[in-house]
Order: structure tokens, then sequence, then C-alpha cells
């Protein structure tokens, strides 16, 4: 008995805690540090040397793009899983463009993401599916689309778009990138609105905030921006297969919860997440593949890890049903 | 029957803490076998938290409840119901997605189920027969709850507590939302269970309906016992007096009668129907007029307010302006200086598991932005103005609106209308749920808004406070105006319910 009640007050003060909005700003942070200091000493510092580190960071832009653009949209409460399937049709339109004019196949990248984003945006917001559903279909039907194009062979970029794979132009863009979000999120009407709807749909609708509008809109957004991310994908592989952008959408939900995003969205969200989320998952994957797991092992402890923060950072206040 | 019956449910030393809010302290009361036990306080009192922990809904912080001799401590109402303990709660109760019988049996249906399999016919017919029984023939037990209204959904929420008579009844603040209709169906049951030798804990803010129907009162004040009384030995203002700790002024409602009221037309609702809740409406509202919209509460009223601030689906006919600004979205309503506070709280007046900041701020962001650039600084000083204007209890404006009680929410919902600087304010239910001294605050808010020559639509089912605070009240009976009232003193509630019914 007195047992029960000691865990109790523990799990109260735990959730008391949780409550504080320090604890959602500093906890991602202290998280992405101690799996990092925890794979430095299992892997003997391997992880940390320069060598290690760039190829580490060279594997994140992708991710961390197409990220910020779930970030967005799982503020709103929504989901999106169609991400790895519109990064490898984006990816393709690009390479085909790129035989005229880099620019000209950057744009159709973007334009690409965006189109698929407006077609979820539209089945969510005008039909009122659930985004999970919607976004599910997408994904196959993008999925098969993507293997029908590159049945024969793979599809290739020109040769030379390799010239703008180097690590400035890459960092400086997701840099770039990363910032003019972070700006709209936190300075913006627009910003508040996304935390809004995700604390509250009808109670923002109320609030005079163009609901429909804002979702659809963000959807395309998202899109965009992953259509972007594709050129980075581009520029860094040169060509598109059958499983371009294959397990994207996942790898982008489990970097985000890693990095203490409630699932909920709403009024917990943390910009912070983005960024400590995608470097969390790749030094955790980076990690224990160094520490030479075998792949399936890998995904066993990717799971459980993905599954202890989901438990500790879901807003139980917003799944509730009834007060 | 002897006052002082056999104890039956024994509260002991207890306890309750939401992080530094110590919402019940060291609570000790004893409720008697066969007994109505009002149970009253302030918004923030900390009843429904005690309460609460009796039905299971809070884990009990410390010390217990005795219940016929034995330590009750249930997890959930399932458990509590098993127990012979049932609630009746403040908002909604019951479950969407479930038919109404699967929802009186929730968490019973174990003597439907045979060989593993439950039996749905089995169970529709025994809860149609409880629903005949309790006179509520046009519910029916196979139907989506879903598809029942507020009201019915109350009425299918008394069966499901009563009809198994508990030993214990707790009724949270059920009457402030429910019809005069639906009030004496619940009556009926609470002295029903009453004469079986039940007790039924009666939590309302209604303190003449509290002495009326009670036997003993206790009060609560900060979450502390303040005294158990004889109901028969009290007045209203007894029970005030206990429940502030003061003495109230005597300033409640308006007390100007005669002045007149401006010619001038600010808004002007034209032939306006919503399906199935109004039927051709129409009419004008004036600058520095406090406009009453009151009848039963199925009569359509709400949907008015809606209506007004362009939120109603599927609206034809015309809300326009002195300008000729026609209201047909929510964002034009804003715009042009409409506010709205809905009757529903929690899901449409406020973000509420957002910080305060944010739920004032909301509406002004285009007023607090400087080319499109808002500055967290700036949503502070502006939300802590407001806040402190209407003197919400809080610890800061970074807290979340689900932590405040009731009375604090409005106040919220109210601060942001405030900060918008609204011309035209429609008040759905404004003081529903909320205890006399913030009740006393709104009022004082509207003759204020009045002064300053703002419009209010005020919509009602509190006859009283219409009568007391509007100029001119519009009666509405079946989605249409039945009647009309001007603000005169010998005006009574006989008058108002000939035209409500």
């Amino acid at each position: 008995m007195t047992e029960q009640n000691q865990k109790k007050s523990l799990g109260a003060r735990y959730s008391e805690f949780m409550d504080k909005p320090i604890a959602r700003d500093v906890l991602p942070i202290i998280g992405f540090l101690i799996i990092l200091v925890l794979f430095a000493i299992l892997t003997h510092g391997k992880i940390i040397q320069p060598f290690n580190v760039r190829l580490l960071l060279s594997q994140t832009y992708v991710l961390m793009i197409a990220a910020t653009g779930v970030f967005l949209i799982m503020t709103m409460g929504c989901l999106d899983f169609s991400q790895g399937s519109m990064l490898g049709i984006a990816s393709i339109v690009i390479c085909y463009l790129s035989a005229y004019n880099i620019f000209l196949a950057i744009l159709g990248g973007i334009v690409t993401g965006g189109a698929i984003g407006a077609i979820n945006g539209f089945f969510h917001v005008k039909r009122k599916i659930p985004s999970f559903i919607v976004t599910i279909c997408t994904m196959y039907l993008f999925r098969g689309l993507c293997a029908y194009l590159t049945t024969n062979s793979p599809v290739y970029a020109v040769g030379n778009v390799y010239q703008y794979n180097t690590e400035t132009v890459k960092l400086c863009l997701t840099i770039g990138l990363l910032l003019i979000i972070f700006l709209v999120y936190h300075f913006t009407k627009l910003g508040y609105s996304l935390k809004a709807i995700g604390a509250g749909e009808t109670a923002s609708r109320f609030a005079g905030i163009k609901v429909q509008k804002v979702k659809w809109l963000i959807y395309i957004v998202a899109g965009m921006i992953t259509g972007f991310a594709a050129f980075i994908n581009v520029i860094k592989v040169g060509s598109v297969t059958s499983t371009g952008g294959n397990m994207l959408e996942t790898e982008i939900l489990i970097a985000l919860v890693l990095g203490g995003m409630p699932i909920s969205g709403g009024a917990m969200v943390r910009y912070i997440n983005i960024i400590a989320g995608v470097l969390t998952y790749k030094v955790l994957s980076a990690g224990l593949n160094m520490m030479g797991l075998a792949t399936e092992m890998q995904q066993l402890i990717e799971g459980v890890v993905f599954l202890i923060v989901v438990a500790l950072f879901s807003d139980r206040k917003s799944l509730k049903v009834i007060k | 029957m002897s006052k002082m019956g056999e104890e039956i449910l024994k509260a002991v030393k207890i306890n309750k803490s939401f992080g530094i809010t110590h919402a019940v302290k060291d609570v000790t009361v004893s409720f008697y076998k066969g007994e109505i036990h009002g149970l009253i306080g302030e918004n923030g009192s900390g009843k429904s938290t005690l309460m609460s922990m009796l039905t299971g809904i809070y884990s009990i912080g410390s010390g217990e409840f005795i219940l016929e001799g034995k330590k009750l401590n249930v997890k959930n109402q399932v458990e509590a119901n098993r127990n012979g303990v049932s609630i009746i709660v403040q908002e909604m109760g019951t479950l969407s997605g479930l038919t109404v019988a699967e929802n009186i049996f929730l968490g019973n249906e174990d003597q439907f189920v045979k060989f593993g399999i439950k039996n749905a016919a089995a169970m529709n017919r025994k809860a149609q027969a409880l629903l005949d029984q309790y006179g509520f023939h046009h519910i029916h037990a196979s139907t989506m709850i879903d598809n029942y209204d507020f009201e019915d959904r109350k009425l299918i929420e008394i069966v499901k507590a009563t009809y198994f008579n508990p030993k214990i009844l707790v009724v949270d603040e059920t009457t402030t939302t429910l019809s005069q209709a639906g009030r004496d169906e619940l009556y009926k049951h609470m002295k029903r269970l009453k004469k079986l030798g039940s007790t039924v804990i009666f939590i309302s803010h209604d303190l003449e309906e509290v002495i009326r129907m009670t036997d003993r009162i206790t009060i609560l004040r900060d979450g502390e016992l303040i005294d158990t009384v004889q109901s028969s030995d009290v007045t209203e203002d007894d029970l005030k007096r206990l429940m502030v700790g003061r003495e109230l002024s005597g300033r409640y409602y308006r007390t100007d009668y005669g002045e007149p009221v401006s010619k001038e037309v600010v808004l002007s609702a034209k032939n306006v129907s919503v399906p199935g809740q109004l039927r051709n409406i129409s009419f004008d509202l004036h600058k520095g007029e406090i406009l009453g919209i009151g009848g039963l509460s199925e009569c359509g009223m709400h949907e008015v307010g809606k209506a007004v601030f362009g939120a109603s689906y599927d609206r034809t006919g015309e809300v326009a302006l002195a300008d000729g600004t026609h209201i047909d979205s929510i964002p034009t309503a804003i715009k042009h200086n409409i506010a709205y506070v809905s009757k529903d709280r929690d899901n449409e007046s406020l973000v509420i598991n957002d910080s305060i900041r944010d739920n004032i701020c909301l509406t002004s962001m285009d007023r607090l932005s400087k080319h499109h650039i808002i500055l967290n600084k700036k949503l502070d000083q502006f939300a802590n103005r407001y806040a402190k204007i209407v003197s919400v209890k809080m610890v800061g404006v970074g807290q979340f609106v689900s932590d405040l009680s009731g009375g604090n929410k409005q106040k919220v919902a109210l601060a942001r209308w405030i900060g918008k600087d609204s011309d035209i304010l429609v008040l759905d239910s404004p003081t529903r749920g909320i205890d006399v001294k913030v009740k006393a605050d709104i009022y004082a808010l509207m003759s204020d808004m009045k002064k300053q020559g703002k419009s209010t639509i005020v919509i009602s089912e509190e006859i009283l406070e219409l009568l007391g605070m509007c100029d001119r009240i519009l009666v509405m009976k079946e989605g249409a105006f039945s009647g009309e009232f001007k603000r005169d003193p010998a005006l009574t509630e006989e008058d108002f319910i000939a035209k409500m019914v």
C-alpha cells in the first residue's frame, strides 16, 4: 500500500514537472546530450571524430528539412505519412529538369511537393477525412507512381549536379530554411494560429482563425519544403530508384517524437523538437550502426526507445475525451 | 421524519493538491442516510474536486472516505457505481460514438454477456424499458447518443446515474445546464432516492434552489470546510456570507429604470433562418443597449448568438451593421468588433489546452503585430493588462486555461474581447455555473460596457438575470420570437414564462 502511494506521488510529481513550460524547453536538449555522451562512450569516441561528425551531418540534411514541414503539420494536431513518396516523386522531377536548368529543377521539385501537399490538404480539409488516412492513401499512391516511373532503370540527374554537393551549400540551405520557419513560427500570426488549432480546433474557429485555409496552406507548404529537401537528396545521390525516399515518413515521425514533440500538437510544441529530435535520431542510429549491431537489432532498439519517449512526452490532457 | 439519520458516508481529512494549488484542505464531513445534502462554495472552492475524488474521477490526495463503515477508494466511475456511488457531472458525461443503451450500461455490460457474446437486443430492451419508466419516451435506446442534444444527454445521464438506486448520488452543478422541465425530472429522482434511504449530494450555485431542495448544506471556501448548516435555518444571504467570508455589497443587478435607449441602430438581423434552429427572425440592436434573449433552452436562442457572429452553418437571411457591412463569417465579425462568448466555454469560447496569454491575444494578433511581426513581450504585456482588468485569479499569463476554475475561465474569455475593444458583445449564458462574486463582476462589466456606449446581446436561461440587466428582452419559442418586453421594475417571471411555453 505504502509502495503504491509512493509510486502515485512519483507519477504525480512527474506529470507536474511535465506541465511546466521549462520541462518542454529543456528536456529535448538534455535527451540529445545523454544520447550523444552515451554513444561517445559506447563507441569509444568514434562517433565524435571529425570525419564521422561530417558523415553524420551529410546524412542529416534531407531529414532535417523534411521534418520541418511535418513539424508544422503536427503542430496543428494532424499527421503526414506521404513524405517519403513525395520525396521520391519530387526527386524524379528534379532529375528530369536538371537537364535543362538547375533553378528550374529546384522550382519543379518544390512545385511537385506543393501539389502533392495540396492533394493531401484537399481530402483532409474539404472532404473531412482524418489526415493519417488521407496521407497513408497518398503514400501508397505515389510510392506506386514512383516505382512505375523507375521500372526500367533508375532516373538519373545530369552529371554536373554533383558540383552543388558541398557541405557549405547543404549546410547553408538547411540553416536558412530552419531560420525562416523559425521566424514564421515564433513571430507571426500564422505561427500562433498553428498552435491554437492544435490545442483546440473549434475554439480556434471561434477566435476567428480560418482553420481550413491555414490547414490547407500548411499541407502545401510542408509539401514544398519536402520538394526542396528532394533537391538536396538529388545532388547527394544523383539518381532516384523505386525506393527513393522510402521510410522517410517514419524517420520524420520518430525523430520529431524523440525531440519531445507531443503527437497531439498544440501549445506544448517547441521548435527545438525538430533540431534536437533529428540529431538525436541520427546519433542513435549511427551509434548503433558503429557498435556493429545487425540492422534488425538496431530497429528493435530504436522501436523501444521510440515507445519510451512517446510515453514520456505525450500531452495526456489533450488526449483525454472527458474532463 | 427525523433530521438526524444514520451516518452513511464520512469524508475524513481529505486533501488534494494540483501543483501549487491546494484545492481541498483537511475536509471532514458526514452525510446521513435519506438526506439531500447541499454542497456550496465559490468557483475553485473545492466542491467538484472533493466529489471527483469520491467518485474516482480524481485520485484521493490523502485522507479517506468511509462508506457504511468500509473504506472507499475507487479508481474510476465504473468502480464507484459498483460500490453504489454515482455522479452526474457538470459538463458532458456521456460518451460519443456509443448508443444510448451502451452509455447507460457502460462498465456494466456483463449482465448481457453470455458465452462472451453481448446480447445487444436485450441491452436495448432493458435500456428502453428504463427510459420509458422515467418517462423519456422520445429517447430511443438503440440510437447513437450523438443524435441527442445536451439536454437529452443530461436526461440519459440521470437514468444512467440513478436506475440502480445508488446509495450515494452526486449531482454536480447539473441544474444550471438544464431547462425547467429537465430540472423537475432531476428533482423528482433526487427525491425518489431520498425516500429509498439513499443520500444525494447536491452541488449548485443557485442558492434558492439549494435551500429549497436540501436538508443540510455544507459550505466550502478555498478548499476548507466552513460549516454545515440546517437548510431550514438559513437564508440566501447567510449562505452568500459564509461562501464569500464577508458581506456582499447590495449592488448585483442594474438599479436604473426608465433611462431612454439611443435610437441609433448598430446591428440589424433580417429574416435570419438556420435549419432546425431559427425561423425567420428579425431584430435591431441599438447603441448602448443591453438586449436580452430568453426562452426555454431548446427554443433556438443559443443559435441567435452564433448567427450574429457569422458562426452558424447554413444560415440564410442577413445580419448587417449600421454601415451596411454584412456579417457572414467569424473573421468578418471579429474584424468589425463583434465579440461572442459561447455557452460552451471549454470547446468554443476558449482554447483550454493553451495559455491564458494566447487565449487573450488570439483575436487581437493583427493589432499586436508590427509589419506582420509579433513579439512575445508585447503579448505578455497585453495579456497581463487585460487579465488584470477583469481580475483573473492566476499564477501568471503562461498558465494554461485548463487549470482555471469556471469563473476564471469566463473572465479570460471576457478579457479577450475587452482587449479587442469590441463594440458589440454577444454573451451566451455568461454566468452559467459561476459563483455570486464573479457573477457580480460580470454584471458590473456589462454595465460599464453600456456606459461606454457599447451594445450587448445577452442570451440566458436565467430569467432574473435578463429582468435585472436588460433594456429590452425578446422571448423565443420554437425558433421564433414570441414576445418582447421593455425594461420595467414591474415585470415578473410569470409574465415572461407565459410567453416561453
